[in-house]
């Protein structure tokens, strides 16, 4: 039987399962990243932990977890931690990645969960807040941001800094005192960005098939930086594992099908 | 501060490190039988003007029948708090709440509380101050310890410092780098908060299954503490695990409230109902009027939880939710477990 190309979905759930080392200790929130992680789990990284806000620690395998804190996410877990003792393992230097989402990125990988408009009072759009976001993105030695890229939520400037990345650039992250290497990495459905280590901007890694940089830039709302040299062209998931993400990880098509619900 | 409604006493009151430990001293030692009514609880422990501190973890294990009764009851200018706090927005809606201090609000992959937005909006309720949840969660955890602040690496660098009063940044003075920047995060009492448990005594000693969040930490910090519990236990079933997290002696009341949690989930217990939540992200917040719809129907023309569950779909309901949540959990085979369910899109959204 022929098995369906990836869609855009499962081709972002599938890099960040490939952004996930065997052996790490990895901090999953909810929707695509929690899709990759268990994928990751499944496929090259059997060995890697996984830990959530909420408290659960390295749950059994279980069905989708419909929230952070769902029972599947502390599934006959040994320990369940309090929420502060939670984040402070991130802190304390026992977590290796954290992933997440935002409305907004910009080029240094600060994120905005609070407002779309300029006037906090009176924003166009008020969302969620930081929640943990701003938490983990403080603590945690590693991040990558996983989202849909677009000139709107990849903006020239935040409406809000929610969470950090390198904030300014250059050393601005480590001269306000946040732990860790902040974002490492963004996945979008168009490519993989990096951060040039010495201005802290996003930076073209790989693209998906087909995708161009003038397309990647079309979808950016600021400049995005090139790398020298030809631009390696995302690994697209294999079939195997293509099955394994249809049918043992997000069974349910909650995050995976496309167009999203 | 200026503020539109909270009282410069509501806001200090929150940081009020002194102020909590006389309220703590005031409070009667005497290990009596705590147990009444819901309502006589609500009555009697939560006062129009709280702060009042969201429990669970928004709608997992979180106290939300008596929150319904909060808003039958008609409370008023109550400031909330939480990580994470959805359950502020009815309650801004019914009247309850006219201000928060911001971490968390929605209903994560479901989406953005436009309800919230708007209460926001139409200057029905203000924002005093903003925190992420870790921030928050140490300032709690600050004042179970007894600690009057916590240096945290939190919020460096974020714009929530901006519309956040209570916290400062400083060089750590104690740091073998005394220029380190740190986050000074005060200890944070808020007057009543309400947990929702899987089992209590009589005399307030609770036990949690699964995820704790801040309650351990609210427990202790707050000047009244409400336990509504799934069971009441002999005292001495307590005893013999030696598991309790709360001790008799934070709380004010006791409430045998089986189902407490709905339309959440509780641990050990029952799953949420997911429909419910996507139609009220989904359908209810976006526009007022169906807010005031869903608010009369599942809370103002339903006496209590039962009522509630009739609503739900009765035994049917309650049977697939518990199936559910022992599935989830695995305590039982789950093979034949199908937690496929039918989302709730409208489609004009």
């Amino acid at each position: 039987m022929s098995v369906a190309p990836a869609n855009p979905l499962e081709m972002l759930a599938y890099v960040v399962s490939k952004n996930i080392q065997d052996k790490q200790i990895v901090y999953v929130g909810t929707g695509l990243p929690m899709v990759g992680a268990i994928l990751a789990k499944k496929t090259h990284a059997p060995n890697i932990t996984l830990v959530y806000e909420s408290g659960g620690q390295d749950p059994i395998e279980g069905s989708m977890p419909w929230s952070v804190a769902d029972p599947v996410t502390w599934r006959k877990s040994p320990i369940t931690m309090e929420m502060p003792l939670s984040f402070a393992q991130a802190a304390n230097g026992y977590v290796d990645v954290a992933f997440q989402g935002a409305a907004q990125i910009d080029m240094y990988g600060n994120l905005n969960t609070h407002i779309i408009g300029n006037d906090f009072l009176n924003p166009k759009a008020r969302l969620t807040g930081s929640g943990g976001g701003n938490d983990l993105i403080s603590l945690t030695e590693n991040t990558i941001i996983v989202g849909l890229q677009t000139p709107e939520k990849f903006p020239v400037k935040l409406d809000f800094i929610t969470s950090p990345g390198h904030l300014y650039g250059g050393n601005s992250r480590k001269e306000a005192g946040l732990l860790g290497n902040g974002p490492v990495a963004v996945i979008t459905q168009l490519g993989v960005y990096d951060f040039e280590p010495v201005t802290k901007r996003m930076r073209i890694k790989s693209l998906h098939p087909g995708i161009t940089i003038e397309i990647a830039q079309a979808c950016t709302g600021f400049e995005l930086l090139v790398p020298e040299g030809e631009i390696p062209v995302t690994e697209t998931p294999p079939l195997d594992v293509l099955e394994i993400l249809r049918n043992e990880v997000d069974t349910q098509k909650m995050f995976i099908s496309f167009p999203p619900q | 501060m200026e503020f539109m409604y909270a009282t410069q006493e509501q806001f200090d009151r929150l940081v009020d490190f002194k102020g909590a430990r006389e309220y703590h001293l005031s409070k009667s030692r005497v290990k009596k039988d705590k147990r009444m009514s819901l309502g006589e609880a609500i009555d009697r422990f939560v006062q129009d003007g709280d702060i009042l501190a969201e429990t669970g973890f928004s709608y997992v294990r979180s106290p939300i029948q008596a929150y319904f009764e909060i808003i039958r009851q008609g409370k008023k200018n109550m400031v909330s708090i939480g990580s994470p706090m959805s359950n502020t927005s009815y309650l801004m809606t019914a009247n309850c709440v006219y201000a928060i201090h911001l971490s968390y609000i929605g209903v994560e992959m479901r989406g953005n509380d436009k309800n919230f937005a708007r209460n926001i909006k139409t200057k029905k309720a203000e924002i005093l101050s903003i925190w992420s949840h870790g921030s928050m969660a140490l300032g709690f955890k600050a004042a179970q310890l007894g600690a009057p602040f916590i240096g945290s690496k939190q919020l460096l660098g974020s714009d929530m410092l901006k519309y956040n009063p209570y916290v400062k940044v400083i060089e750590n003075p104690v740091g073998l780098d005394k220029s380190e920047p740190v986050v000074i995060i005060p200890a944070l009492f808020p007057d009543v908060c309400i947990i929702h448990v899987q089992k209590a005594d009589r005399y307030g000693n609770a036990v949690i299954e699964g995820p704790a969040i801040n309650d351990i930490a609210l427990a202790a910090a707050c000047r009244k503490v409400i336990i509504t519990a799934e069971k009441i236990v002999p005292e001495m079933s307590i005893r013999e695990l030696g598991n309790a997290c709360i001790p008799f002696w934070y709380v004010d009341a006791v409430v045998e409230l089986p189902y407490g949690a709905l339309p959440g989930c509780c641990p050990g217990c029952y799953y949420w109902a997911r429909e419910w939540w996507e139609w009220l992200v989904r359908i209810g917040t976006p526009k007022e009027e169906n807010v005031q719809d869903v608010m009369r129907y599942w809370i103002y023309e339903t006496k209590d939880q039962f009522e509630f569950i009739e609503k739900l779909g009765g035994i049917r309901f309650i049977n697939h939710a518990t199936r559910l949540m022992e599935a989830a959990q695995a305590n039982i085979d789950d093979s034949l477990v199908s937690f496929d369910y039918q989302e709730v899109i409208p489609k004009w959204d």
